[in-house]
């Protein structure tokens, strides 16, 4: 009896233990990497937008890619839409699998709708799904997303996922492209008091501009010969979810050198050469300390901002030749010329962003709110319209150790030539 | 009465799972409501609110000897205001479980089975919940004792992979609010402790009395310290203006991190492990609640109520619309009456138990 009782017990369990509600096989199922959105081109379509969902083929680049090995790597279908997530069911007209957007690691948008402050809206939907983590990066493309994502062709990374992961961690490690997830741009823009910076991209390529030192530049004029059509360079400035400017590749880098809130290894750059002015030279600016903010909060009156940007340099080229590493004298002056020329370089975009931005891409606000007991006070005080662009700002960078790499001195010039 | 003894350890384990898993549900999305970035101050609030209140129970249980809540609460205020009470007592109880197994169904749901239908998710819960309460307390107490280890393992692990991306300036403005909403809603919360109330059930049931007050207070100082650690965290991940938006901060915090750029997407590791959790936790609860009222209906075994009490969970519980209701209007309502209740009946046995002088023996 009690035999019987269990083999009813376990046999009913069959019922329920195979789990058919949400099984769903593997090859079933299509992985969007990358998704693109766009304005349509008609104006009276308002709420409508044009959805580009780029998907990886898995089979691609692995070691069993037996019977798909000549399949493309991605297959790059536009539709339109009102939101995300409908656009998604509406793709399945024309293709077979069911889209996910669990492994998406990038949405592209074009400058343009950028530009018209929707994007928020858009993205309202990826809070209420599961599908779409806040780590997805957000990047801002020049021509449309659609065509950014048709173009964008890597040539040594054919597998997308990996092309965008790997893409966008080297441009934000050396800080040309600043590090941008949904999740901050939600944080930043529902905070309502900076600004929030994402990648500019573009696979139009223009007329390369005079060489002007190595990083200012925006996508799309960076001078390249060869390798990938895409460019990611400079980053795409939102004001309360709405994008207002463009910054180069330097201006995005001495904006995260001032942010202790995104991570930022090591940056290479080139500076003057204080001896000979005419010759650069390269080191890689190393934050191992957290900026410190100070503020000076005046209810009525000008309140005074204090930033110290402890830093170190590993020098790596000295074109110029000028004997730094062991003549004392001239360290001191090399070292002070790279404070001064970060300095003021801090001081123009801080300049900019007070005048014409009117708030900050430094993620400053949280040094204010120490001074506020309520959130009510923290508004009322109201930092990118009443503290901020009112405010006296006393930037300094401290060189706190100059290193030279592995050679004590270069060869002179002089020797060689005699 | 019952033979099987827990100890002191088991003790700590239930209390560490039942109070302190409430981090991973939506408590901390209730809570931000009202507090916003400082709601991580206001289990403070609720603690204080409710401290006084219980270690008047713990004098009185420990004056009263091998009288565990119910019993006591008869032996001091006689039998018809006693059966009042006590049923009062376990229907709040019974009714704070039904509203929070339908939201834990319903996270199991959105997040991870969105096609599945909540009852067929909600009966599967319930049905392993009454295989374990069926064991008995023993392998309730040996279970949780066991698992444990690897549950907090798994937050750990979580509260490592986020503090990196916390930005700990977002604590300021250090009020949220105000300092007064934070007073007045994170007492109205008291009830969150409620559960250390309930465990007083089993008093008589652990090994000694001196070790079941040690498991409580052990415990639960663990817990609480957790809960303030996780808010904390939660508070400094997103922003003041974001965190009241978010229903299941837990499962949010799950799909945003992950371990270095090749395990991406790992909530599913975090989901086991909360799932194990709420399976103990639900035991835990359905049992003492049976325990509760087979007390107060004074049977002499209370383990067949389980049955019937697990299957009234699934129709009540499928009552309300949709989770948000159920969370910010009726579970909510239900915590900020509840809380009232449990300051005020420790207090009342206290002075009856004076007035009849038999706290002076």
């Amino acid at each position: 009896m009690k035999k019987q009782y269990y083999l009813f017990f376990i046999a009913s369990l069959l019922f329920v233990l195979t789990g058919c509600y949400d099984r769903i096989e593997l090859e079933q199922q299509a992985y969007v990497i990358a998704i693109g959105i766009d304005l349509t081109d008609k104006e009276e379509e308002k709420g409508v937008f044009k959805f580009t969902y780029q998907i990886a083929n898995p089979e691609v680049g692995t070691t069993a890619s037996g019977g798909g090995a000549d399949e493309p790597a991605r297959e790059t279908v536009t539709l339109k839409g009102s939101d995300l997530m409908s656009a998604t069911t509406t793709a399945n007209a024309f293709v077979s699998k069911e889209l996910k957007l669990d492994h998406t690691k990038v949405i592209v948008i074009s400058e343009e709708f950028a530009r018209t402050g929707e994007f928020l809206r858009v993205l309202q939907t990826a809070g209420r799904t599961t599908q779409l983590r806040g780590g997805v990066q957000i990047l801002v493309s020049k021509e449309n997303a659609k065509d950014f994502l048709n173009n964008n062709k890597p040539i040594m990374e054919k597998r997308p996922h990996k092309y965008y992961q790997l893409m966008l961690n080297r441009a934000t490690e050396v800080g040309i492209i600043p590090d941008a997830n949904i999740h901050r741009f939600f944080q930043i823009t529902e905070g309502d008091a900076d600004l929030y910076l994402a990648p500019y991209a573009t696979t139009e390529i223009e007329e390369p501009k005079e060489y002007e030192g190595e990083e200012n530049f925006i996508a799309g004029n960076v001078p390249q010969e060869g390798g990938s059509q895409s460019q990611f360079m400079g980053s795409a400035v939102f004001k309360e979810g709405q994008m207002i400017d463009i910054l180069n590749g330097a201006e995005t880098r001495v904006a995260a050198t001032l942010d202790n809130t995104v991570e930022l290894t090591s940056v290479f750059s080139t500076y003057q050469d204080p001896i000979k002015p005419e010759y650069q030279i390269a080191g890689s600016f190393i934050k191992k300390q957290n900026t410190s903010v100070e503020i000076d909060y005046k209810k009525n009156g000008t309140t005074t901002i204090d930033v110290k940007v402890p830093f170190q340099m590993e020098i790596f080229a000295i074109p110029s030749l000028v004997n730094y590493s062991q003549n004392m004298k001239n360290q001191d002056l090399l070292k002070k010329s790279i404070e001064e020329q970060l300095t003021s370089f801090a001081e123009d975009l801080i300049k900019k962003s007070q005048e014409e931005y009117g708030s900050d891409p430094f993620y400053w606000s949280l040094y204010v709110r120490d001074h506020f007991k309520t959130i009510k006070e923290y508004e009322d005080a109201d930092w990118n319209k009443k503290i901020f662009p009112n405010a006296d700002i006393n930037i300094t960078y401290e060189l706190e150790r100059l290193e030279f790499g592995k050679m004590i001195n270069d060869t002179n010039l002089n020797e060689v030539r005699d | 009465m019952k033979k099987t003894r827990l100890k002191g350890r088991e003790i700590i384990a239930i209390v560490l799972l039942i109070i302190g898993f409430k981090l991973a549900d939506t408590t901390p999305a209730q809570y931000a409501q009202e507090g916003k970035n400082a709601f991580w101050l206001m289990p403070i609030v609720s603690l204080l609110v409710m401290l006084p209140s219980f270690l008047l129970l713990m004098y009185l249980l420990k004056k009263y000897k091998d009288k565990n809540l119910i019993q006591l609460i008869f032996s001091i205020l006689g039998k018809k205001v006693g059966v009042f009470m006590g049923f009062i007592i376990f229907l709040l109880s019974y009714l704070l479980l039904i509203l929070s197994a339908r939201n834990y169904t319903n996270q199991i749901t959105m997040l991870y089975f969105p096609e599945s239908p909540t009852t067929v998710i909600m009966f599967l819960f319930l049905t392993v919940i009454f295989f374990g309460a069926k064991r008995g307390l023993q392998a309730i107490g040996t279970a949780t004792y066991i698992t444990l280890p690897y549950l907090k393992l798994s937050i750990l692990v979580l509260a490592a992979a986020i503090i990196p991306k916390v930005v700990w300036l977002r604590i300021f403005p250090i009020f949220g609010d105000g300092l007064g909403t934070i007073l007045l809603e994170g007492a109205k919360r008291g009830s969150i402790f409620f559960d250390l109330f309930i465990l007083t059930i089993a008093y008589t049931a652990i090994t000694s009395n001196k070790s079941f007050a040690k498991g409580i207070y052990f415990g639960g100082a663990i817990a609480f310290m957790e809960i303030i650690f996780f808010f904390l965290l939660y508070t400094t991940l997103f922003d003041y203006k974001s965190i009241d938006k978010i229903a299941f901060p837990f499962h949010d915090v799950t799909q945003y991190v992950n371990f270095g750029e090749f395990f991406t997407n790992v909530e599913t590791f975090f989901m086991v492990f909360w799932l194990g959790a709420a399976f103990l936790r639900f035991v835990i609860l359905i049992y003492f609640g049976s325990w509760l009222l087979g007390e107060t209906l004074q049977l002499d075994e209370f383990e067949p109520l389980i049955f019937p009490l697990t299957l009234f969970v699934f129709p009540f519980s499928m009552i309300v619309e949709n989770t948000i209701t159920n969370e910010l209007i009726f579970r909510n309502y239900l915590l900020s009456i509840t809380t009232p209740v449990l300051i005020i009946f420790p207090i009342i046995l206290w002075i009856v138990a004076k007035s009849k002088g038999a706290l002076t023996k």
